[in-house]
């Protein structure tokens, strides 16, 4: 079953640099084909992708939640987004920026595998299973949102600038970016708020002391009400989408921030080996 | 088959001369008869739009073909022949194959990349057609051309990016909202400029037209084109804030919309942006306004620009084009030359050679122990056969090739004895071999009997 697993991993990362290949050359070229293939190897390689996760987890009787797991569900829920956002707003040149990061996470994965150190007793529940996959599926909703964040800003400065080239044809148009990111973290956020909740009942029930303080307890606070302020502005209307896009950024910032803290700074109950 | 075009076009005539030269489509039936009538044209299509007027036909080699189509523009138009060949350009062979190829892909059109002169080839096709102008070669040099058309459009993006002011406003105004289906457009000032880009933003799907202009009946007479509604010049602002484009075309000296107008209309928007744009000279809005959050401000310089821009990518995508016609008449002139009754003639021969081959050394294996002599008195046998088998069908296709639809001869030989185009030129032994008979004597030209070069 785990060698069956590490097969149909690297039978995704090769389906995903070949959809990586094709979505560059519809990105140039334009020529649809090239888009139904891309999509298509993506499809492909999702599908290994989860039976890859499923064989693992089973092998090892559970996912084990270790940095290279951690990001292997990452890349997962990124392209699982991307199926549904494709679907929701029709916008194919956006594989060719999502499906590239997909394919770093996971070599990142097998880069850092095997270097981390034991994982904390108090990971060990339920809870934090859940906890974790919904804070991946989470942020890749912010990461999808923040690429569509500076993709409005670079679209909106060449239309500003009255200064346009190739990669302002390529890309949609203002409002349906806007969109794209709206739903994205309209997705990611409902995810994140269950995520961070059961995150802090595991943290009620165990209670080590000084948990609250806890950098990366407190980034995630940080990112959870910029997100909120960011649905807030849009579906009141209240900003711009320059504004909002900018909002975007600055979360996804800092629920990177909080990846990096987490596994860097030696302080508070939240590190659990990279 | 000879194939020639003989025409003229905005690059060669001016609208004087082409205005006078067009073949209008209730009229082709009989210039088309008038043209076959003529002995030297065996087919023929006629192209006229506003921009070229162009006969590709199938005629007799030599000027015979050509004077005779010329003669017939004269005479159909009543016009002096000298006078008419100054404007004309006259293309044979594989000439015309590239111009035509040219023509579809619209890379000889006035505005590269149009998508008119695919639809009005088919057009002139059609009818040569159906007045049973066209033969096997006008046929398969048409239905090709339209599939580099086809491909040329799909493959490059030579169509792709607007090339006039009014046609750039719009793709420019589908950057910001995607689509215009349901939005609101204030038009301010009733000028023809404007009147031209509303049409075409009401033809990609606007909802409502608001018109504002000093003289209210003005704006009423504007409006009422686009079933839209006339606003007094004094709620221009106000209306402002529930319009999504505003198009500007005054004759005022003086800015008519400053920043600070735009500011407070942008108030209570909801965050919605709008696109403004400005083909008044001198301007009628504030060039600064386009310094405000979720506004876009385009004077009739910056469409300029776009259009300047979209040109040169159009230039750019015309030599993507260029390759596909390259590859599109090598295709063309492949199977013109399996037309020809010299490589036919070869063909066939080979043929039978490797026919006459096979059976020989079956004959020698049954009979064995033949002596050298003998062995030489068989080949010489069945050498004799085949050559006077071939000699008489050779010499007649020669001759009738020949003749202007002579190429339908060669089709109907290159049908009965099996060579179609994919068996002589494919793979296999066979196909080699008859491939390599085939350009051999196409080199030599073979002013002399052909079956000398097959070694009986």
């Amino acid at each position: 079953m785990a060698q069956g697993a590490v097969i149909l991993f690297w039978f995704t990362i090769v389906a995903y640099v070949a959809a990586t290949v094709l979505y560059a050359y519809f990105f140039l070229s334009k020529r649809a084909a090239f888009s139904w293939y891309a999509t298509f190897l993506t499809g492909a390689g999702f599908l290994c992708h989860t039976a890859s996760i499923g064989m693992r987890s089973t092998a090892q009787h559970g996912t084990r939640l270790d940095g290279p797991n951690t990001l292997i569900l990452f890349a997962w829920a990124l392209v699982m987004l991307y199926f549904v956002m494709e679907h929701l707003i029709k916008v194919k040149v956006y594989g060719t920026l999502l499906v590239p990061v997909s394919v770093v996470l996971m070599t990142l994965s097998q880069l850092i595998a095997g270097s981390g150190a034991a994982t904390s007793p108090l990971i060990e529940n339920w809870k934090i299973g859940i906890h974790v996959a919904l804070i991946a599926f989470a942020n890749a909703g912010f990461l999808i949102a923040a690429v569509a964040a500076m993709t409005y800003l670079v679209q909106e400065g060449q239309l500003k600038r009255h200064k346009t080239n190739v990669v302002f044809k390529r890309l949609p148009s203002l409002s349906k970016i806007d969109a794209l990111a709206r739903r994205a973290v309209a997705f990611g956020y409902p995810a994140y708020t269950g995520g961070l909740l059961l995150g802090v009942l595991r943290a009620i029930e165990t209670d080590p002391p000084g948990w609250w303080a806890d950098p990366r307890v407190v980034l995630a606070g940080i990112a959870w009400a910029i997100f909120g302020a960011f649905l807030a502005l849009q579906y009141t209307q209240r900003a711009s989408s320059r504004t909002t896009a900018w909002i975007a950024i600055a979360g996804t910032i800092v629920v990177l921030s909080l990846a990096v803290v987490a596994r860097t700074v030696p302080a508070g109950f939240h590190i659990f080996g990279v | 088959m000879h194939l020639l075009v003989v025409g003229l076009s905005h690059k060669t005539a001016p609208i004087e001369i082409r205005e006078r030269l067009t073949f209008p489509a209730h009229r082709q039936a009989e210039a088309l008869a008038l043209l076959l009538s003529q002995p030297a044209v065996a087919e023929a299509v006629i192209i006229s739009t506003c921009n070229r007027t162009e006969i590709y036909a199938v005629a007799s080699g030599g000027d015979e073909g050509v004077d005779s189509v010329i003669e017939f523009m004269a005479d159909y138009h009543e016009l002096d022949r000298h006078e008419l060949i100054r404007s004309l350009y006259i293309t044979r062979g594989v000439d015309v194959v590239h111009h035509l190829f040219r023509v579809v892909a619209s890379l000889d059109s006035m505005v590269i990349g149009e998508a008119q002169i695919l639809g009005q080839v088919k057009e002139a096709y059609d009818h040569a057609m159906e007045n049973g102008a066209t033969g096997l070669a006008l046929n398969k040099l048409f239905r090709q051309s339209f599939e580099v058309g086809k491909r040329v459009r799909n493959e490059t993006g030579i169509g792709e990016n607007a090339v006039s002011i009014s046609y750039a406003a719009i793709e420019l105004a589908k950057k910001v909202f995607d689509t215009l289906s349901g939005r609101t457009i204030l038009i301010l000032g009733a000028g023809k400029m404007s009147e031209l880009t509303a049409k075409h933003l009401v033809s990609n799907g606007v909802k409502s037209v608001l018109v504002a202009n000093r003289t209210f009946e003005r704006a009423q007479e504007l409006a009422e084109r686009f079933n839209g509604e006339a606003i007094r010049y004094d709620d221009l602002y106000e209306r402002m804030r529930g319009a999504d484009i505003v198009i500007t075309s005054t004759a005022a000296t003086h800015y008519v919309i400053t920043k600070e107008q735009v500011a407070s209309a942008m108030r209570g928007r909801g965050g919605r942006p709008l696109f403004l744009i400005d083909i008044a000279v001198p301007r009628d809005i504030e060039p600064t306004v386009n310094d405000l959050s979720n506004v876009f401000l385009y004077d009739i310089d910056d469409l300029s620009g776009v259009v300047e821009s979209n040109l040169e990518e159009r230039m750019r995508e015309a030599g993507r084009a260029e390759h596909i016609i390259a590859e599109e008449i090598a295709l063309f002139v492949r199977w013109r030359e399996s037309l020809e009754v010299v490589p036919t003639v070869a063909a066939i021969r080979a043929k039978a050679e490797v026919i006459r081959l096979a059976e020989l050394e079956k004959a020698c294996k049954r009979l064995g122990g033949l002596s050298q002599k003998d062995r030489e008195t068989i080949e010489a046998l069945t050498c004799a056969i085949v050559n006077k088998m071939l000699h008489g069908p050779t010499q007649r296709l020669k001759q009738a090739a020949a003749a202007k639809d002579g190429y339908e001869y060669v089709e109907t030989a290159r049908h009965l004895y099996g060579l179609e185009e994919s068996e002589a030129r494919g793979h296999g032994k066979l196909r080699n071999l008859l491939n390599r008979r085939a350009h051999d004597t196409a080199d030599k030209q073979a002013t002399h009997e052909i079956g000398d070069s097959l070694g009986c």
